[in-house]
């Protein structure tokens, strides 16, 4: 460095003072360089750090928005000469179970060839259908016979390594038809009471099962058969079948495109319920399967129509199959249908090949995979979700991997009605967990939304009005002297955490008000009755006496008389509910309106939520009532008008802006208010309007559900989502608030 | 009535309504203020122990917890002329619960007995009554109402003494046993990533190991024979006569409020308001002190105040000095502006996401493998919940930092320029310290808003009930990985979340004082710095 310096032309004749004065000079200049690109490197990158905060946020809630991918992996040949009718694969993926025509393959996927399972069980018979039952698959055999098969892999670690040994074990059978003939096609659920066997054997009719195992006091376990003939008469023959796991109802799809139910409600003598045509062209339905959890049943027709139903009760307790959705079509017969067993998605297969993932809640087609062109047999979900695995007429195994984290997830879901499993009809829900593993996640933000607004709009009732009648006040009318000791108070106000308000409010005001309701909403009628009583009676007063409060003092006056009206109120509250509300308002409430009363309710909320905002929009409100040009209201005042003339019609009008934007930033604290509206309402996501009860707001949802969330899960990214709208919600009506604001101040400057 | 006409016609009522509007919310501040005040200061007032006898002959002694109308539904009228009284009977073990309503009109002997008894005791909450007798395991030291209780009075510093030592083998000795032991494992498990699982050095943490077990049983006799050395116990009597017979190192303190004068109640209460503030909670967080949520709830301000400074004074010096003024620095000066009006939760939703889910999860897959899938920095912890809120005031330190440069004269900048500074030269000497009450107002408010904020912690780290505070004795001194707790949290937790609320409400109410008080003091210095300022620079500006 010093060597540079003294190469310079200038520095060459200077004397060794003024040297060390240059150097000087260039270290400070230097210093002077660096604190310049020190503080502009370091304020644009935190800038860009505060306002990447909506970016972050984005980022964790995106993914939710991706489609669903999958990728093909090489099929794998079966031995030639079998026609594979199902399959199955483990949980890793690396083992396959595929059921033919003369029994059950395994199947390595990772490298290996196919060998034959052993089943003595099948006693010579052929498999002539089979299907994926709760732990393996089910063969409908050539002699009337269903045998269950377990399919397991048994997991070791030598050596670190995992290695899979697939287990197959059959069951005993089960027989449909004594008689012997082939089962053309079958359905089997484990039931409460056992296992329960639907099967097509002869024409128009569908054979029914039950098995019941009692275990005798001495030990032995006996297995006790029972067979009943379900006569399906002039729909047709049962093309498909479908039983659920509670044993509650069969449904048999017919050659003649209607669905047939039979109640089981009394199971020894189970009736046909109804008959319900799926399609209007009385295309045969070729498959009949439920969802996981066994409340959605999906119907596939062979001219590869999808739809799915489920049984609903009407409001007379009827209980009746419904159409929930219509799904994108096959073109050709549906073939094969597997339920995911993490969620509610499923895929169905076709004669042409095509294999298509679907999703039950959102009645969506995610994926459409094309196939070898041969007509698919079977398939299956793998156990994780993770993956596809079907058998085709050609003898193939197709693979692919999916990848699909967010399936529950669409615009639909979000905001808009679904027909949720066990309701009515499509409604709003957030139900975010449930106690099972088949639970149906309602994820639908419309509750939230509409709670967050419910509550801003009751506080911003209570707020706005008391907050800019005290601005107006205290910015036209007010005192000086006075100005200066309230405005600390209002800052004071302003800086009360809000744990504090919501746990007065959740703990005082909810059980306080639940007295004194009535009383409480009388006070906006009462107190200002009250004010105008005691102006009256002040006027009259002789002048002398009204000397002693000059004007900009009467709010000295008027704390007594705001009291006393508040107590007024709470005194005649309680007279009018004794008096013509029948003792009780909640009763009355209840029998007269039919709304019922929460404790912790949108009142309660109302109140101490709009304590917060006001002195938020207290202040600015306050702030542009006060920069309105002195000239204005002199003039005003000159020309003869009164106080509040002036104040109404000059002051008022020219700071509108002022006092929009002071709402506006009222509504923006509101809206993402947390604490107060989860300590003071009750957190039930329910739509309604009424006064007296609860409600979720998507704050205090984030706050309480976000800690339990699995970072990465579906609820996760819902609650970034929802994160993200509140911040959308509040920065956009902040920035509007901020711009008329300063639009505002520079229209001032030129009346200066 | 023509005069009412008008009055109404130039507009003076409305002009009254718009003041009571005024009065209304001033009253509202004002009956906040005193509701909080009256129930929270009063609770350590050592208040008289009444006992009622009923007209059934039952008795039922205890304090006065509060006094309202009986409600009659049907009845015409707002005239209440039956009273209830709500009871602190205490004694939770012996009754069940700790309050009980009695009737008014059902009391007929009330009396206040000068040798009542309150005991304040570890489990069970309050007991009200009588010292029957104080016991050496079978042996009766004492015996009688008087005798017992002087007994038990001479008693109590010994057990004093044998709870704090109990508490130190327990919190210290043997805490840094099983931190050593922990640090073991995580060794001896980083080993095994690295694929060591024999050797000399996996023997040498193993003897390590042994050693340190042996040290901890070690310890547990030590404590089990402290605890032994005092093996007094005292009957306690209930007025209806019931007993029950607790260890004396239960007993925490022992008054006859009934027979204190003034100056006793007094000296007594500031024990009550010292052992409040100074002491770990008890109970599930219904007894006991605060200690560890101040103590909390002053480090994450203390750390977020260190973070936010040096963030806020650098960007409003580079938005107000250094930046060229144009649309683009408006656009920004509004967008973080109005970052401050973003809601809390939303903050708390990027910590979460950013720095717990983001940045700790990163580096305990860079660092801290081996504690895996325990996260030690992928959790929330004091550090990310200060990190979260000094986000959330950066903004309000950038408003009083640019507001203070607005307010300093262009003429005192210039001069200095003119004198031959450099602007660095003239930022660091002229202008810095003109701002800095700006910069300290806007700390002091980003500090109040900190200190009351609970939405943001609940998802960054937040808890109950921590186990350790973050600061201790052990390398690395500083935790900042740990949870921790905080008044404001402990308000919602403990009024919303506890079983026993009734109990509770007067440590919430109290909790609520202590957190209105940091807050408002530090709002109030922050008024009155900026107000002293304004003087000055109206002065300057002459």
């Amino acid at each position: 460095m010093s060597s540079s310096a003294a190469s310079t032309p200038g520095g060459a004749g200077l004397s060794p003072a003024a040297r060390a004065g240059t150097r000087q000079n260039r270290v400070r200049t230097l210093t002077d360089r660096f604190a310049t690109r020190f503080v502009t490197a370091s304020g644009i990158s935190i800038i860009a750090a505060i306002l990447a905060i909506l970016f972050v946020i984005a980022g964790v809630a995106w993914p939710l928005v991706l489609p669903a991918r999958a990728r093909a992996l090489p099929a794998v040949v079966l031995p030639a000469g079998t026609q594979p009718l199902a399959v199955r694969v483990d949980e890793y993926r690396e083992e396959a179970f595929v059921a033919t025509s003369a029994g059950l393959l395994l199947v390595p996927l990772k490298g290996g060839a196919p060998s034959a399972a052993d089943l003595p069980a099948l006693d010579g018979a052929t498999v002539t259908s089979a299907r994926s039952v709760t732990g393996g698959l089910a063969l409908g055999l050539s002699d009337g016979r269903v045998l269950p098969v377990t399919t397991a892999v048994d997991v070791t670690y030598p050596g670190g390594k995992r290695l899979l040994v697939p287990r197959v074990t059959a069951a005993d059978p089960l027989v449909a038809d004594p008689a012997g003939r082939p089962v053309k096609t079958f359905a089997l659920a484990e039931t409460p009471d056992g296992p329960l066997l639907a099967a097509a054997v002869g024409p128009r009719e569908v054979s029914l099962d039950t098995v019941t195992e009692t275990t005798s006091l001495i030990g032995g376990t006996t297995r006790e058969e029972s067979r009943q003939s379900l006569a399906l008469g002039s729909e047709g023959d049962a093309s498909a079948l479908a039983v659920d796991d509670r044993g509650q109802d069969v449904f048999a799809g017919t050659t003649a495109g209607k669905v047939v139910r039979f109640d089981r409600t009394d199971a020894s003598a189970p009736g046909l319920a109804e008959s319900v045509p799926v399609n209007g062209d009385g295309a045969a339905v070729t498959l009949l399967g439920f969802l996981n959890g066994d409340r959605t049943l999906v119907v596939g027709d062979a001219a590869g129509r999808v739809s799915t139903w489920q049984v609903v009760k009407d409001d007379s307790g009827r209980r009746h199959l419904a159409r929930m959705h219509d799904f994108a079509p096959h073109g050709a017969a549906v073939t094969g249908f597997s339920p995911s067993r993490r969620d509610k998605g499923f895929v169905t297969t076709d004669a042409s090949g095509r294999t298509m993932v679907r999703y039950g809640t959102t009645g969506k087609t995610l994926l459409d995979l094309p196939g070898a062109g041969a007509a698919i047999t079977g398939v299956t979900f793998a156990p994780k979700a993770d993956g596809i695995a079907a058998v085709d007429a050609g003898g193939k195994l197709l693979q692919w991997d999916v990848r699909n984290p967010h399936p529950e997830v669409s615009w639909r879901t979000l905001f808009g009605k679904v027909w949720y499993e066990g309701y009515q009809k499509p409604e709003y829900v957030w139900q975010s967990t449930g106690a099972t593993d088949d639970f149906e996640a309602k994820l639908s933000l419309t509750p939230l939304i509409y709670g967050t607004l419910k509550g801003t709009f009751y506080s911003l009732l209570v707020a706005v009005p008391l907050a800019l009648m005290g601005a107006l006040y205290t910015a036209q009318f007010m005192h000086p002297d006075l100005k200066a000791l309230l405005k600390p108070t209002i800052e004071i106000m302003a800086a009360l955490p809000s744990v504090v308000l919501g746990f007065i409010g959740g703990l005082w005001l909810a059980p306080t008000l639940e007295r004194t309701a009535p009383g409480v909403l009388l006070m906006p009628l009462v107190i200002p009755f009250l004010t105008f009583a005691a102006i009256a009676a002040w006027t009259a007063l002789p002048a002398s006496w009204r000397r002693v409060i000059p004007h900009g003092y009467e709010l000295v006056l008027l704390v007594p008389v705001v009291l006393a009206g508040g107590a007024l109120a709470i005194w005649i509250g309680s007279g009018v509910e004794s008096a013509a509300l029948g003792g009780d308002y909640r009763t009355w409430l209840v029998s007269a309106l039919g709304l019922s009363y929460d404790q912790r309710n949108s009142l309660v909320v109302g109140i101490a939520m709009g304590f917060a905002v006001i002195p938020i929009i207290f202040t600015v409100a306050e702030d542009s009532l006060a920069s309105v040009p002195q000239g204005l209201s002199a003039g005003s005042l000159a020309l003869g008008a009164t106080r509040w003339q002036t104040a109404l019609r000059v002051v008022l009008p020219t700071a509108s802006p002022g006092i929009f934007s002071a709402v506006m930033i009222g509504f923006g604290r509101a809206v993402g208010e947390t604490m107060i509206v989860l300590m003071a309402t009750g957190n039930t996501p329910i739509m309604n309007s009424s006064l007296f009860s609860g409600f979720r707001a998507m704050s205090a949802n984030i706050a309480v559900e976000l800690p339990e969330a699995p970072e990465g899960g579906t609820l996760f990214r819902v609650l970034f989502l929802a994160a993200l709208l509140l911040f959308g919600m509040t920065f956009v009506v902040n920035t509007a608030a901020e711009l008329v604001r300063l639009r505002l101040r520079s229209k001032y400057r030129t009346f200066e | 009535m023509r005069r009412l006409g008008r009055l109404l016609k130039g507009g003076e009522p409305f002009i009254w309504l718009t003041g009571s509007a005024l009065a209304f919310s001033l009253l509202m501040v004002a009956g906040l203020l005193f509701l909080i005040l009256r129930n929270g200061l009063g609770f350590f007032w050592p208040a008289d122990v009444w006992v009622f006898t009923l007209d059934d002959g039952s008795r039922i002694g205890g304090r006065i917890a509060a006094r309202e109308a009986i409600p009659e539904p049907g009845a015409k009228g707002p005239v209440h002329l039956k009273y209830r009284l709500k009871v602190k009977e205490g004694n939770r073990d012996v009754t069940g619960a700790d309050f009980v309503w009695v009737d008014e009109a059902k009391i007929v002997k009330r009396e206040r007995p000068a040798d009542m008894v309150a005991f304040e005791r570890r489990e069970w909450g309050d007991f009200y009554g009588w010292a029957k007798a104080v016991k050496d395991g079978e042996k009766v030291v004492a015996e009688g109402h008087g005798p017992a209780y002087r007994a038990l009075l001479s008693d109590l510093p010994k057990a004093r003494e044998v709870r704090d030592e109990a508490r130190r083998i327990e919190k210290d000795e043997i805490g840094s046993v099983n931190y050593a032991k922990e640090k073991l494992r995580l060794e001896l498990k980083r080993l095994e990533l690295h694929g060591v699982t024999s050797g000399p050095a996996v023997a040498k943490l193993k003897a390590r190991e042994d050693a340190l077990t042996a040290t901890y049983d070690e310890l547990v006799k030590k404590l089990d024979e402290v605890r032994s050395r005092l093996a007094t116990t005292v009957v306690l009597e209930t007025v209806d006569g019931k007993e029950k017979e607790v260890p004396v190192t239960q007993v925490l303190r022992a008054d006859r409020p009934n027979e204190m004068g003034l100056l006793a109640k007094a000296g007594r209460y500031l024990v009550g308001v010292w052992s409040f503030v100074s002491e770990d909670p008890r109970e599930s967080n219904t007894e006991g002190g605060v200690f560890p949520a101040i103590f909390g709830t002053v480090l994450m301000v203390m750390i977020m105040s260190l973070v936010v400074t040096p963030l806020g004074v650098l960007t409003a010096f580079y938005l107000r000095e250094y930046a060229v003024q144009g649309p683009v620095v408006s656009a920004v000066r509004i967008a973080v502006n109005n970052l401050a009006g973003v809601p809390s939760i939303v903050f708390g939703v990027f910590g979460l996401g950013f720095f717990v889910y983001f940045i700790g999860g990163s580096l305990d897959r860079l660092f801290f493998a081996e504690s895996l899938p325990t996260p030690t920095w992928g959790t929330g912890g004091i550090l990310w919940a200060s990190l979260t809120l000094s986000l959330l005031t950066v903004p309000v330190v950038i408003v009083a930092a640019e507001e203070g440069l607005a307010a300093i004269p262009r003429g005192m900048r210039e001069a200095s320029l003119a004198l031959g500074a450099t602007k660095f030269e003239t930022m660091w000497r002229v202008v810095l310290p003109a701002v800095m009450p700006s910069i300290l107002t806007g700390l002091i408010l980003a500090m109040a808003r900190a200190a009351g904020e609970v939405a943001p912690l609940m998802i960054t780290g937040v808890v109950k009930l921590a186990p350790a505070l973050p600061v201790d004795g052990y390398p690395p001194f500083l935790h900042f990985d740990r949870k921790f707790m905080h008044l404001g949290f402990h308000i919602f937790d403990v009024g919303f979340q506890s079983p026993n609320v009734d109990a509770a409400r007067p440590m919430v109410y109290n909790t609520t004082v202590l957190l209105l008080v940091i807050v408002v003091a530090l709002n109030l210095t922050a008024i009155v710095i900026r107000n002293r300022l304004r003087k000055k620079l109206r002065t300057s500006g002459i």
